[in-house]
């Protein structure tokens, strides 16, 4: 495994740079450098950073218990990096005193090391010391600080404080309060980063510990990271409970890919298993954090659900085959049906395997039929106006914004990591943020302005947003037409006019919302109204709606354009066009990762297609029901730490997975099967390991001509900054003439229903058993207070929710926050027998503008 | 042209005297030819009077020094403290996989059943596995233990026909060793 995908040393000197940042966000201040001096030498930093990060870059290393950059302010709760400093008398913690010209620090005297011997005494004093039983140990940093600043010996006699252990804090988490040094980090995790507020540190002195007020579990969508952040064994996890010790592990760095935030991260690997997810760093990604379902997933890769052998249909049944049986069969399909052939790829298809798919269609079999897309119209000059390097907002630049908007999109559930980066910046570095959405945000409570919007009125609220711009039309009508208060509107506008660093988070969901390319225009035109291009540190950010979709779109894995966004002569049908196509000019379908049936807005119209279709093909992870019902080849999908290969970052970085552990079963490489394919159906695809897929990527797409692993390296690269970014097709205009959006969708007298997804959904969660319960929590349905009443409902009611086409089960859950007349569905698409006419109600809901009311009865 | 330079090195009359001792006489002579086989024999005399010393391996055993090392054994709580006694010593807590130099040791540790405890502590060794063909008997397994739940015995009848018949499992080192030795049997 290369060194730059390795565990970054947290001693090492620190950049000019975080890894990950290629310049510095256009609204983090300078800093002017300054000199100071440390243990003799005189060394030069940036003024005002803590003396403990100054010190790195003379290489003197001051032990931490409780700083954690990553945190926010220093708290100075353990006092184990007490320095000296020349002028103030007493000793001072290096952690929370920020560093000055001419300062004297000396770390190494009689005084700091007699401060240091007895902060850790002090410390062990109840710490229970049973490091063969822990965890933590042998990557414990209490360990290596006893060990380098400890006196040695104890002179405690007196019985330490007892405490239960362990306790299960959640299905995740196991807490031992025994050896808690009450360092803060959880705590300030939840408080601060997360802001789910669960943890607090209950009672005082001996009897001081860590729990939620109320006993309850800890269950939060990024509780994993507080094992991470304590720097003690008192937080492990369940899941890697006693599974190895660091010296029987190696580490892998990858890119975990079953969401668009495509955190880094680094696996834990003993005995060719994955044994936990770890971060890894990339202030350019991921900031240091996961979510959940990225960091328990493991589990599910190992579980008996996952499909690891190729499976052919015989009769009704998938039946386990050789790979040699799954690969004619698949290729007598492809030839029988050549040129009407269709392809849809998604979730986490990497770019060389789209790539492969592409070429596979094209040049193997003659059909254009292929899309990554959900549906919706593809508009050259917008896509290309949206993929302008000037308009792109960087993961940085969301932190560092002046106003940040964020339209239609919950990043908690879409892009889960977004959401901590957004916190950050409206915590620290005072982000003004607006929220247009018609469900209640999690973002909500940090919000200045927050408008609520009809569900499907995200187009209105675009245009109403352009009028309050002066752009023309009327603002009182297109809010009405979007449902939002138009006084929030035109204050929304005049937050982001008055920005000099204006960021727009916006979600590919409004890319398929029935009304084509047109809200995605009136994105361009409001890109073009903030002027956005000519400012430094303002842009677009898009979260789109499967991991990898940028790095599809780009490398040309869509019917109506050639790779890198350029023109196509013979543009072929797009997902919407192959669903309804199925049967008559498409007699064959490729799935590579995904499941139209619960991935894509209309079920119904998916499953009668995919009846139609003659055949079916798979690559699967998980017996989704597309695959499980219809396919009649099923070839098993690598998950991702079998995966070679790149992926595009929602920002445009072009990131590096990473094989680290043998693939499960009879799991091949995609891109094996892929030419191996191509060779039965006549067509060399020229790939015999991995990276030449990535190298026929660098010949043949513009934007990233040129790119190799090498460059890409651990931390990744955006193509907007490199040269080959001038290979980006101009658009032809870069404003639009926009058509009046659809009137708000009326409710009849009955509560307006919108759908929205939750994070905990996929097979990855279901089948992991950190996770699992999460996932099996029942359909939601959110009211307000106020219709909860009316109704004579309260929360935990099993109910009935009916709307014009169908009905289904779900459980109430009142929300403060649900605006009275809503109702909100949670449609985590698990298609069981007889789930399917909910599911389709959902799946149209979740798609279209149109009228749709729901009633909602007992 | 002769050469100008002195000759040093002209030989001059070179006449050397050996001085002889005078003839032995033949008792002289015998002794020095016999003096080394008389002191042989007079050791071997000598050890017939002191009995037989070879040790009958495989039946008969050399004892080894106490601190010797041979193979490990796995340590069982035996006095009753707490209700530890039958308990295994061993927490899986992987420190003498670490500390061996011949990377012989392989743990995997599990999490202890309160109800029904392998282990005193909260894990145990759910694997635990010595690569004997591999191990250098340094000890330093015995040495890094926290519990002294492994110590190396004196048992060092090790040999066998199969390289991974030298893979002892936690069993093997939890119980006495085997013979391992083919013994004569009484009358063979
Ligand atoms: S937290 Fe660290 S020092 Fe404490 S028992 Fe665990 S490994 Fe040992
Ligand atoms: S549980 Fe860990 S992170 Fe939390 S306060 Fe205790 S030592 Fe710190
Ligand atoms: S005696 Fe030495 S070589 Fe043998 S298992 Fe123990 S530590 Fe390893
Ligand atoms: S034998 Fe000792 S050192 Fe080895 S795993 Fe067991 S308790 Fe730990
Ligand atoms: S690290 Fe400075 S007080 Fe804890």
């Amino acid at each position: 495994m290369s060194s730059n995908l390795q565990y970054r040393s947290p001693y090492t000197v620190v950049d000019a740079l975080p890894p990950g940042y290629s310049r510095r966000p256009a609204g983090e201040p300078e800093r002017a450098t300054i000199t100071f001096t440390i243990d003799g030498q005189e060394i030069q930093a940036p003024e005002g950073i803590m003396v403990v990060d100054a010190a790195k870059y003379g290489g003197v290393e001051i032990p931490v218990f409780c700083y954690e950059p990553k945190l926010g302010a220093p708290v100075g709760a353990c006092r184990m990096c007490l320095v000296e400093i020349e002028g103030i008398p007493k000793l001072q913690t290096a952690c929370s005193t920020p560093v000055r010209d001419g300062m004297v620090v000396v770390t190494k005297s009689e005084r700091v090391v007699e401060a240091q011997n007895g902060v850790v005494e002090f410390i062990l004093l109840n710490h229970p010391l049973d490091c063969p039983v822990c965890d933590k140990g042998g990557e414990c940093p209490l360990q290596d600080i006893s060990y380098g600043w400890g006196g040695g010996e104890s002179r405690m006699v007196e019985p330490k404080r007892h405490f239960e252990k362990p306790v299960a804090l959640s299905d995740a988490i196991a807490i031992d309060r025994e050896r808690c040094i009450l360092c803060y980090r959880c705590v300030r995790f939840s408080q601060e980063v997360s802001e789910d507020y669960q943890l607090v540190l209950l009672d005082r002195g001996a009897g001081a510990h860590v729990g939620t007020f109320d006993g309850t579990q800890y269950i939060a969508p990024f509780s994993g990271n507080i094992v991470e952040l304590c720097p003690v064994g008192a937080l492990t996890s369940r899941a890697y409970r006693f599974r190895a010790r660091p010296w029987d592990v190696e580490q892998g760095g990858s890119v975990c890919t079953l969401c668009p935030a495509q955190c880094n991260v680094s696996y834990t690997v003993r005995d060719e298993q994955v044994m936990r997810t770890l971060s890894r760093e990339n202030a350019g990604v991921d900031d240091g954090w996961l979510c959940d379902k990225g960091r328990f997933a493991y589990e599910a890769w190992e579980s008996d659900a996952r499909i690891t052998t190729p499976l052919v249909r015989q009769g009704d049944k998938l039946m386990p085959a050789r790979w040699e049986v799954a690969l004619t069969a698949a290729a007598n399909i492809l030839k029988k049906s050549g040129p009407r052939t269709a392809a849809l790829a998604g979730g986490a298809t990497t770019n060389e395997e789209g790539w492969l798919l592409r070429r596979l269609m094209l040049d193997g079999l003659g059909s254009p039929h292929f899309d990554s897309r959900r549906g919706g119209e593809f508009d050259f000059d917008v896509a290309r106006t949206l993929a302008n390097p000037a308009l792109a907002a960087t993961m940085p630049d969301v932190e560092w914004a002046d106003a940040l908007l964020v339209l239609d999109c919950e990043p908690v559930d879409d892009m889960p990591v977004l959401d901590l980066r957004i916190r950050k910046g409206v915590r620290r570095n005072g982000v003004k943020l607006a929220i247009a959405s018609a469900r209640p945000s999690s973002l909500d409570a940090g919000a200045t302005r927050v408008a609520r919007i009809a569900p499907g009125g995200a187009e209105a609220f675009t245009q109403a947003l352009l009028a309050a711009l002066g752009d023309g039309g009327d603002v009182e009508t297109l809010c009405e037409n979007a449902g939002a208060d138009a006084a929030e509107v035109r204050a929304i506008a005049d937050l982001l006019a008055g920005a000099k660093r204006p960021v727009i988070v916006w979600s590919e969901r409004l890319a398929v919302t029935g009304r084509g390319a047109a809200p995605l225009r009136a994105i361009c035109n409001l890109a073009d109204r903030l002027g956005i291009a000519a400012k430094d540190g303002a842009g677009l950010l898009e979260v789109p709606l499967s991991a990898n979709a940028r790095g599809l779109r780009e490398i040309g894995l869509l019917p109506t354009a050639a790779p890198g966004l350029m023109h196509c002569d013979n543009p072929g049908l797009d997902a919407t066009g192959i669903a309804a196509a199925c049967g008559e000019e498409i007699s064959a379908l490729v799935l590579m990762n995904t499941d139209p049936l619960s991935d894509y807005d209309d079920p119904t119209a998916w499953s009668a297609a995919l009846a139609k279709a003659g055949a079916v093909i798979s690559f699967s992870t998980w017996m989704d029901a597309a695959t499980a019902r219809h396919a009649d080849v099923v070839f098993p999908a690598e998950v991702g730490p079998e995966k070679d290969g790149t992926v595009t970052h929602p920002d445009g970085r072009i990131q590096r997975l990473r094989q680290t552990v043998e693939r499960a079963g009879e799991v091949n490489a995609g891109w094996w099967v892929l030419n191996e394919l191509g060779r039965r159906v006549g067509v060399d695809l020229g790939v015999k390991v991995a990276n030449q897929a990535t190298a026929q990527i660098a010949n043949h797409v513009g934007i990233y001509a040129g790119v190799t692993t090498a460059e890409l390296g651990g931390d990744g690269v955006r193509w907007q900054e490199r040269d080959a970014a001038a290979n980006l097709p101009r658009p032809a205009r870069t404003t639009f003439d926009l058509t009046p959006p659809p009137a708000a969708p009326s409710s009849d007298g009955y509560l307006r229903l919108g759908v929205f997804r939750s994070l905990w959904s996929g097979g990855e969660v279901v089948n992991a058993a950190t996770l699992a319960t999460l996932a099996a929590a029942p359909r939601r349905v959110e009211l307000s207070p106020v219709d909860g009443e009316r109704l004579g409902l309260t929360s935990g009611d099993a109910v009935t929710v009916k709307t014009g086409d169908g009905e289904m089960s779900a459980v109430v859950a009142l929300r403060d926050a649900v605006p009275a007349g809503f109702a909100f569905v949670s449609a985590d698409l698990r298609l069981d027998e007889g789930d399917e006419a909910a599911v389709a109600t959902l799946g149209r809901a979740l798609a279209s503008t149109e009228e749709r009311s729901a009633e909602v009865t007992k | 042209m002769s050469d100008p330079r002195p000759n040093r090195y002209q030989l001059g009359p070179d006449v050397v005297e050996v001085q002889r001792a005078p003839e032995p006489g033949v008792g002289r002579s015998f002794y020095r030819a016999f003096r080394e086989t008389l002191r042989g024999l007079k050791t071997t005399l000598g050890r017939f009077a002191e009995g037989t010393v070879t040790i009958q391996y495989p039946e008969e055993k050399t004892p080894v020094y106490p601190r010797f090392r041979g193979r490990h054994k796995l340590h069982k709580f035996e006095a009753e403290i707490d209700g530890t006694a039958g308990l295994e010593k061993c927490v899986g807590c992987s420190l003498c996989a670490a500390a061996c130099p011949a990377d012989c040791i392989r743990v995997v540790a599990a999490d202890n059943d309160p109800e029904n405890p392998t282990s005193a502590g909260e894990r145990y060794a759910a694997v635990y596995e010595i690569n004997l063909a591999r191990c250098i008997f340094c000890g330093y397994c015995e040495l890094a233990c926290p519990f002294d739940a492994i110590t190396l015995g004196h048992d060092y009848e090790l040999s066998d026909y199969n390289r991974s018949d030298l893979i002892f499992t936690k069993d093997m080192l939890l119980d006495e060793p085997a013979e391992r030795t083919p013994l004569r049997r009484e009358g063979e």
